[in-house]
């Protein structure tokens, strides 16, 4: 409770007030263009935190994160297109009810399902955080190699279908975070004689690149088809008998989408797709699934809320990004010279009183905003690619250049972009990449200091139990999807009803 | 609707992958032997290069699992791409030479307008008035509020010294 006090306190301040107002504003308008992802939202507007002091660059970006997946679902309800992965299973039934004229009423829900799900999940944030980060203080550096190591292993969940692939991308981004001087040494690496690469790679460009810069020439590449769009007459609000309806799966889906949010990679589009799935088996209504349920939108658009302030948990309080969009944050976080870890709820507690107040009023803002100007909300999900997708490149270039006045940068944009199409071609997916790049340092810091604690004998490691259990865990989390591939592929193989042989 | 490979081509793709990963680390494992030396003395830790090359011999294990479709569906290849993805390409890289030539400002009203007719739009009207109120708007932001400077290049420095 005095968390959320001091947390509320911080509101207080007309300045950090009005940057939660700006960031959810644009978090919702940004993250309602169609295609452009919440982590690829907060990649294009993090160069704006630069400027602002530690407590201000996260009050605005955890607006950001908590509106822009609201944003996606208007997309989603209204022409079909998640503007973020998340809100996909909101469109299996958003879009039939926009399409039978019911926009208003699914947009309607889903606002309000989003947010006492993002509310519900900064409830067990305030809990949860502090908690787990007591428990990661008595954490060595041992521990810590160990946790980067889950953390990286579980970015085989993300992303791409493919785990191995997932898990190069993710390498190639622990690669990216060794250029530079090498602190224990003073060894320069990968540098190439260039000045500019002496402190490492710069995040921000790399971000813009890998999300921005990639989306839009794979849209490029896309032979766009013309997408169908339902203008709303008249935004018909929820009825209380929809609530009525709906309440069982927003409680299911806050419940679930928490606790997904809060596994190390597992983010906001798996919590909605689990939870549509829930939703759909505990309704009476099952039929109407995939025709325009209503309680299809607010199952998901609950999880993938949920999942936000869940995600913000092993972030704050281990270090380990709970998802992409997390990842970007730690990134910009670190820019500001902020490493998330138990350390930061002593020594500053100012900056987490910021994260749980922002988010709280970000949620409590996109819901009153959400639900009053649905109609002009919707009105940008009828941009043209034509105009957006060139903004999005002028923004990705204005906001890469802008923070170091460096054209170098503008340069590792394109090259980052042209990297993240390749991946996307190729079945790649960026965000694994992002995690690597975010967790790099921090992997090869803890894995140096435990060798000099354990003098170089590397099976010291084995000798410390939570050690042991991490590594267990994420052999396990690794070995697991193969394992139950090929016990799926014998059973089938077994099965003569199914007319396979052996 | 694009054609379905068979099961064969579409392992091929990710065989290629995953002989360009190898290649790749393979190239970036032989760097590691060009880093600078430090006397046993000083390395009070590690080797700088032990970090980077324990990540490529994983990324080299990875790219075998890939090369022999161990732990991943095989994927489709890629299709070819439309000349509007190699004309946009094209693109931002003369807006890269623009900006060195008339300045970040008027390149990115350029651009705007080039890759905007490019991608369909038909009316120069709506392109000219979008790209003007987006340039100035980042203009006011960037430069007049945030105090930053933009590029104004070789050409703009003649024309506005």
């Amino acid at each position: 409770m005095e968390t959320l006090l001091a947390g509320m306190a911080i509101l207080a301040d007309p300045k950090i007030m009005g940057l939660v107002v700006a960031g959810t504003l644009l978090g919702i308008v940004v993250g309602a263009l169609p295609g452009i992802s919440g982590s690829t939202t907060t990649a294009l507007l993090l160069p704006l935190t630069v400027m602002m002091s530690p407590v201000q660059a996260i009050a605005f970006l955890g607006s950001i994160y908590c509106a822009a997946n609201f944003g996606g679902s208007i997309t989603a309800i209204l022409i079909n297109t998640p503007g973020d992965p998340s809100a996909c299973a909101t469109a299996f039934d958003g879009y039939p009810m926009a399409a039978r004229g019911e926009a208003g009423r699914a947009l309607g829900m889903s606002a309000i399902a989003s947010a006492i799900g993002g509310i519900f999940s900064v409830f067990v944030l305030i809990v949860a955080a502090p908690m787990l980060a007591r428990a990661a203080y008595s954490f060595g550096p041992p521990e810590y190699f160990a946790l980067t190591v889950f953390g990286l292993s579980m970015v085989a969940a993300i992303g791409g279908d493919s785990q191995i692939k997932n898990l190069i991308s993710a390498c190639l981004g622990v690669l990216l975070a060794t250029v530079g001087l090498d602190l224990t040494t003073g060894v320069e690496r990968f540098t190439f004689g260039v000045y500019a690469l002496s402190d490492g790679v710069e995040f921000i460009p790399v971000l813009i690149g890998l999300f921005a810069v990639s989306e839009l020439l794979e849209q490029a590449a896309q032979r766009g088809g013309a997408v169908e769009s339902f203008r709303l007459t008249a935004v018909k609000l929820p009825s209380l008998a929809d609530f009525r309806k709906c309440a069982k799966a927003i409680v299911l889906s806050s419940g679930i989408g928490t606790f997904i949010g809060a596994l190390p990679a597992l983010g906001a589009t798996t919590a909605a797709m689990i939870c549509y799935n829930e939703t759909k088996r505990w309704s009476k209504h099952k039929h109407e699934f995939g025709k325009g349920a209503i309680e299809g939108v607010a199952g998901p658009e609950a999880a993938n809320n949920a999942a936000v302030g869940g995600a913000m948990v092993p972030t704050l309080a281990l270090g380990i990004p709970g998802s992409a969009t997390t990842a970007i944050i730690l990134a910009g976080l670190i820019v500001q010279g902020v490493r998330p870890g138990p350390h930061l709820f002593n020594e500053q507690p100012t900056l987490l009183y910021t994260v749980f107040g922002s988010m709280l009023a970000a949620n409590l803002l996109y819901l009153v905003i959400g639900l009053g100007a649905a109609k002009l909300f919707a009105r940008l999900a009828l941009v043209p690619p034509a105009f957006l997708w060139p903004a999005v490149f002028v923004l990705s270039v204005v906001g890469a250049y802008a923070p170091n006045q460096s054209i170098a940068d503008v340069w590792v944009v394109l090259i980052f972009g042209a990297v993240g199409f390749l991946f996307r071609r190729f079945g790649f997916s960026p965000a694994p990449m992002i995690m690597g790049l975010v967790l790099g340092k921090l992997t090869e810091e803890t894995l140096k200091q435990s060798l000099l604690i354990f003098d170089h004998d590397w099976s010291l490691f084995l000798g410390r139990p939570m050690v042991v259990v991490l590594f267990l865990i994420t052999a396990a989390g690794l070995a697991a999807p193969p394992l139950a591939r090929a016990w799926r592929a014998m059973t089938v193989r077994y099965r003569p009803e199914l007319g396979i042989k052996d | 609707m694009p054609a379905e490979h068979p099961p064969a081509a579409r392992g091929g793709a990710d065989r290629l992958v995953a002989f360009a990963v190898l290649a790749f680390a393979a190239g970036v494992y032989a760097l590691t032997y060009r880093f600078d030396d430090v006397p046993a003395a000083l390395m009070s830790g590690l080797d700088a290069a032990l970090f980077p090359r324990l990540v490529l011999a994983t990324l080299a294990v990875l790219a075998l699992l890939l090369a022999f479709g161990i732990g991943s569906p095989p994927a489709e290849r890629p299709r070819r791409l439309p000349r509007r993805a190699w004309v946009t390409a094209g693109i931002l890289m003369g807006f890269m030479a623009a900006v060195e030539l008339i300045g970040m400002w008027p390149s990115s009203l350029a651009l705007l307008i080039g890759l905007g007719r490019l991608w369909g739009e038909r009316s120069w009207w709506k392109l000219a008035a979008s790209a003007g109120g987006l340039v100035a708007a980042l203009y006011l932001l960037f430069v007049r509020f945030l105090g930053g400077t933009f590029p104004r290049g070789a050409l703009g420095m003649l024309i506005w010294p």
